[in-house]
C-alpha cells in the first residue's frame, strides 16, 4: 500500500505547523511538542506521516532523535499554488498600467 | 471550498475600470484574447499559452454567472483540470478603484486541488510555501 503522499502530509493544521518549526531548523520530538497541546506520542505520529512523504528527515545527535525538514517534495506543491496567485498579481499590474496609458 | 484572492488599487474611477473588465478588446490588452460579451449566461473563452506540467491546454472555458456594473462580475472558469470562479469586484477608493480578484472553488477532485485546498483553507495563505520556496532557491545556490 502506498504512504501517505505530500499532499495528504499537509492537508492536517498540525502538520503545516510542524513543518513551519522545522523550517527554523532541526528539533528534537521534545522541541516540537513544546509550543502544541499534545503529547509527545501524538507529535511521533504526525512526525511518521511526515517522514513517510520524504518532507521529514531523522537524524540521531547523541541520544536524542532530532527531525529535520526536507522541502524538496513541496517544489511540485509550491509551483502549482503559486501558479495561480502569479498569474492573478501579474495581470491585476497589467490592468493598472493599461488605465494609466489609456488615462 | 478553497480561494486565492489579489487586490489592486487601479487609478482611475470603476465606470472606467469597469470599462476594461468588460469591453473584449481592452480585456484582451491586459488578461487574454477572449469573445466576452458583458450578458449573463453567455459562454466564452480565453486563450493562453499551454501549460503542460499543470495539464493546462492554454483554453480556459467561462460563463458570465452575474453582473452588476460597476461593482460585480462572476464567471466560471473551466480548464483541463479546474472547475472554479471568478469574481471581480469594485469598490470607489478615494479617486480610483480597489478591484479585489477572488478565484474561488478548487476542492479535491484531483491532486493539484487537494493540494489547493490543503495550502489556501484555513488562512494558511501559502506561507510556508513560500518560506521554502526561499529555502529551496538557497539549496539550489
Amino acid at each position: 500500500m502506498p504512504g501517505p503522499d505530500v499532499f495528504d502530509a499537509i492537508a492536517s493544521p498540525v502538520r503545516r505547523a510542524l513543518l513551519d518549526v522545522l523550517a527554523g531548523g532541526a528539533r528534537s520530538v521534545h522541541d516540537l511538542a513544546a509550543p502544541f497541546e499534545m503529547s509527545r506520542p501524538a507529535v511521533s505520529q504526525h512526525l511518521r506521516v511526515l517522514r513517510e512523504a520524504g518532507l521529514v528527515a531523522e537524524e540521531r545527535v547523541g541520544r536524542e532523535r532530532h527531525y529535520r525538514l526536507d522541502a524538496r517534495p513541496l517544489r511540485a506543491v509550491a509551483d502549482w499554488t503559486g501558479h495561480y496567485e502569479r498569474f492573478w498579481l501579474r495581470h491585476a499590474r497589467l490592468l493598472r498600467e493599461l488605465l494609466e496609458e489609456e488615462g | 471550498m478553497a480561494s486565492i484572492e489579489v487586490d489592486e488599487f487601479l487609478p482611475r474611477p470603476p465606470g472606467r475600470v469597469w470599462q476594461a473588465l468588460t469591453d473584449p478588446a481592452l480585456l484582451a490588452r491586459w488578461l487574454m484574447p477572449n469573445d466576452f460579451k458583458p450578458v449573463v449566461g453567455h459562454a466564452f473563452t480565453f486563450r493562453t499559452e499551454p501549460v503542460p506540467q499543470h495539464g493546462f491546454d492554454g483554453i480556459v472555458a467561462c460563463e458570465v454567472l452575474e453582473l452588476e456594473p460597476p461593482r460585480l462580475m462572476r464567471f466560471s472558469w473551466r480548464s483541463a483540470n479546474l472547475d472554479t470562479v471568478v469574481s471581480w469586484s469594485l469598490a470607489p477608493e478615494g479617486t480610483g478603484t480597489r478591484l479585489l480578484i477572488a478565484h474561488d472553488g478548487f476542492d479535491d477532485t484531483d491532486p493539484g486541488q487537494r493540494m489547493t485546498l490543503g495550502i489556501l483553507g484555513g488562512g494558511w495563505r501559502g506561507h510556508l510555501v513560500r518560506r521554502l520556496g526561499a529555502l529551496l532557491e538557497e539549496d539550489a545556490g
